[in-house]
């Protein structure tokens, strides 16, 4: 397609619509078709768990690391999982340098709730002592490339980290944190897993996995996490309205996807290899 | 079809005889004969006057006494008379300001929209109007321009008077490596009228890296799309034509399209 | 709160066998592997596996300069970000950008920008984004590498490439390419790289203390690294073309053979 601008030509805008009206996209998928998921994990040495996750040529690579430090004082025994995104502007030519924008805290945000609401991350399991000493886990997304719907693939490639991490096992003892010779592994932090689906809206037509061009040229869309049997957060953004029965048909549809997806994807293949 | 001809007389120098497959890259030494050799486009003189180095990776190309590299990466530098698609991103009241995909935007005026001979039309007052104006494009708008001028110190001036130029109502733009341009076109316009011919497609190329198309539906355009990609990568190979007329032909039977 | 693994250092670092503790002699480099047009939207881009440091670089330019008061009317500029990923060292990084790579982005812009004709392109600017997404040790070199790489792979016109290598002192020896742990546990580090056009230091820091005659070793250590990794970019840079060139010389030979048969 045409080089990356801010501004897209009505041509283009018009030439999707037009081949969404037929059920037709430019890069000969479906409505319903993903772009497809490429799934590498624990590729960062420094990092305590960490994935490269492309889907189509948006890619996002995350790293997990871990701080200890004092429980919130409402929730004495439970560890804290903190999402942070990055558009990177060597991603791509619409990334601007400087502290994060909406963009970036929308994409950390939205999967952040997708994990959070979805009993993803076992929080309990992060506490060393209590009121004294928790895990702090950080998952950080950096964009390597952009090319559409950034939070499907941050919300795979959080999971794939959380999968496969690998943290130190710390105990207290005589007042000082000592390391138990052992690891945390994501089999054991996390439980559920929450899948989160993006779909685009032009017009009246809703369409699965928008690219760039679909993307910039869309009124809005919308994201919505599933577990097995479940809707857990739903983020609707952009311009767009829909209607209820159109919000019926995607939870419906969620579900659906969010299976298939879980199945073809088996992230648990990228569990830590080691304890 | 709409602009063969105009195509044909550009060159495709991937093809011509005199350029070599020895791929270069920066830096590297192409002769160190200078006395019979002068460097000539993307080399250079080194210090000592010694050695002609390229600036570029690219093909070795030795023209008459001149060594040049033919780059296979490079970005667009408008040059009088080509022509170009523009992207209107922006305008005032007295121009447009357009993307052609090189390192400074360029200017639309307005008195070069619009044809001098329709005075005579009676049409006078209107003319002028439409003449000072920034009503007749929009911001999204693609027009195919013609460069009027171009330096290295002001912004390039555009014009859509004359053949072939002015906005496009439908269709589709994708980008190539604007280097790789000459290759879509092919050794006068083999390629390009290959493509349009198997296809059915209206294609229309220009030097900043972008081409316009549009055909009778998606899978035909999603198949020139393809070829037009796979030239772009393979742009330095020899025999590419006939090699890309055996996959089409091929690609058109596996996708059961006409 | 401290980490529960701490970040120590050996107090050797060289084996019973003569060898560094990972292996290598001391003119050996760690592995280097390098790619280029990584990074779809970037104008060039590259990427690097050195060891275990894994560097992204992306070129976007010649392009409009934004702030626009950085521009200057008789010449492009070239600006360098270098920055590291919160997850690419042992202890998380802050995500905002420190002082130190702050740095190293003005000197490895330094470094590259006498390989450039940055007067042919006034007004307008060349952006190379550097992200470091694993560390260990010589990641300014390994950057440098990769921008070099990146810029090629625009096709920005350069008088050559440009390639960096830290040598250094651990143990009283001089070795090339410090890793992590030497580099936190030695004694001198000597960062340099080498514009190949006219085959002189364009980049060049030390930390640590040296005598003229170690001097001359270091940089004669230097210069033939340097030589083996400037092979190394030159072969990826062509392998991008050579091997589309190969599959399609396949199709051909494939093609032959079916019309014997």
């Amino acid at each position: 397609m045409m080089d990356v601008k801010r501004v897209i030509s009505k041509i283009e805008k018009n030439y999707i619509i037009n081949n969404l009206r037929k059920q037709e996209r430019i890069d000969g998928r479906g409505l319903w078709d993903y772009r497809k998921f490429k799934i590498q994990s624990d590729i960062i040495s420094s990092a305590e768990g960490s994935a490269d996750v492309s889907l189509g040529e948006t890619r996002i690579i995350t790293g997990l690391k871990y701080e200890v430090g004092e429980p919130f004082p409402d929730l004495p025994n439970e560890g804290v999982c903190t999402v942070m995104a990055e558009l990177l502007p060597l991603a791509s030519p619409l990334f601007e340098r400087g502290p994060p924008d909406e963009q970036s805290i929308e994409l950390a945000r939205v999967v952040d709730r997708g994990i959070r609401h979805a009993d993803c991350v076992q929080t309990k399991k992060l506490c060393i002592k209590e009121n004294e000493a928790v895990y702090i886990l950080f998952v950080d997304m950096y964009v390597i490339n952009y090319d559409g719907n950034l939070i499907d693939a941050g919300g795979i490639s959080a999971l794939t980290t959380l999968i496969s991490a690998h943290i130190p096992e710390g105990k207290i003892e005589n007042g000082n944190l000592e390391w138990t010779g052992k690891y945390f592994t994501g089999e054991s932090i996390v439980n559920e897993l929450p899948i989160v689906i993006t779909y685009g809206k032009i017009g009246d037509i809703v369409f699965l996995d928008p690219n760039l061009p679909e993307e910039l040229v869309c009124d809005g869309r919308i994201s919505i996490s599933v577990t097995e049997d479940k809707i857990t957060s739903i983020q609707k953004s952009g311009a767009a309205t829909f209607s209820i029965d159109e919000l019926k048909m995607l939870g419906d549809k969620s579900l659906e996807i969010g299976k298939k997806l879980r199945k073809d994807l088996n992230l648990w293949q990228y569990k830590a290899k080691y304890k | 079809m709409e602009n063969d001809k105009d195509q044909t007389e550009e060159l495709d120098e991937f093809e011509d005889e005199e350029t070599t497959r020895d791929l270069v890259v920066p830096g590297e030494v192409l002769t160190e004969d200078t006395k019979n050799f002068l460097p000539g486009r993307g080399t250079i003189l080194n210090k000592e006057r010694d050695k002609i180095i390229s600036l570029s990776i690219g093909l070795k190309q030795i023209k008459k006494n001149y060594i040049n590299v033919i780059p296979l990466r490079g970005f667009y530098t408008p040059r009088p008379g080509d022509k170009a698609i523009a992207l209107v991103v922006d305008k005032n009241p007295v121009k447009y300001k357009c993307d052609i995909n090189a390192k400074d935007y360029a200017q639309l005026k307005p008195k070069n929209t619009v044809r001098k001979g329709r005075i005579r039309g009676g049409r006078g007052k209107d003319f002028e109007q439409e003449r000072l104006s920034t009503d007749k494009f929009d911001i999204g708008d693609i027009l195919v321009v013609k460069i009027l001028s171009a330096d290295r110190l002001n912004k390039p001036e555009l014009t859509t008077i004359g053949k072939y130029l002015g906005k496009k109502s439908n269709g589709i733009v994708i980008s190539i490596d604007p280097p790789k341009i000459p290759r879509v076109i092919g050794r006068s316009g083999s390629m390009i009228k290959m493509l349009k011919n198997l296809t059915n497609c209206n294609i229309f190329v220009t030097q900043n890296g972008r081409i316009w198309l549009k055909g009778e539906d998606l899978a035909h355009e999603r198949l020139v799309i393809e070829s037009i990609y796979k030239i772009a990568s393979e742009a330095h190979i020899v025999g590419l034509t006939d090699r890309m007329q055996e996959f089409i032909i091929k690609e058109k039977e596996k996708r059961g399209i006409k | 709160m401290p980490l529960i693994i701490k970040d120590e250092y050996p107090e050797v670092l060289f084996r019973e066998d003569g060898k560094r503790l990972d292996g290598r002699e001391k003119n050996e480099l760690r592995p280097i592997k390098m790619e280029v047009g990584v990074i779809k939207n970037a104008d060039g881009s590259a990427y690097l596996e050195w060891g275990d440091n894994k560097i992204f670089a992306a070129v976007y330019g010649p392009r409009e300069v934004h702030p626009h008061h950085l521009a200057k009317p008789d010449r492009g500029i070239l600006r360098v970000f270098y920055r590291m990923a919160t997850f690419s060292v042992f202890d998380r990084k802050r995500p905002a950008p420190g002082r130190r790579e702050k740095e190293i982005s003005m000197i490895i812009s330094d470094c590259i920008e006498p390989i450039l004709f940055l007067e042919l392109y006034p007004g307008t600017s060349f952006e190379v984004f550097i992200e470091v997404i694993n560390a260990d040790g010589g990641t300014r070199c390994a950057s440098t590498t990769v921008a070099a790489l990146a810029l090629a792979d625009a096709g920005i016109p350069m008088k050559s490439l440009v390639s960096a290598v830290a040598v250094g002192k651990i143990d009283g020896k001089i070795v090339v390419d410090l890793s992590g742990i030497e580099d936190k546990a030695g004694e001198a580090d000597l960062p340099c790289a080498i514009t190949w056009y006219n085959k002189e230091i364009s980049l060049l820091q030390f930390d640590g203390d040296m005598d003229l005659n170690e001097m001359s070793e270091f940089l004669d250590l230097a210069k033939d690294a340097l030589g083996r990794i400037h092979q190394i970019q030159l072969e990826v840079l062509k392998s991008k073309f050579l091997t589309i060139q190969e599959k399609s010389d396949e199709i051909i030979v494939n093609k032959e053979n079916q019309g014997e048969s």
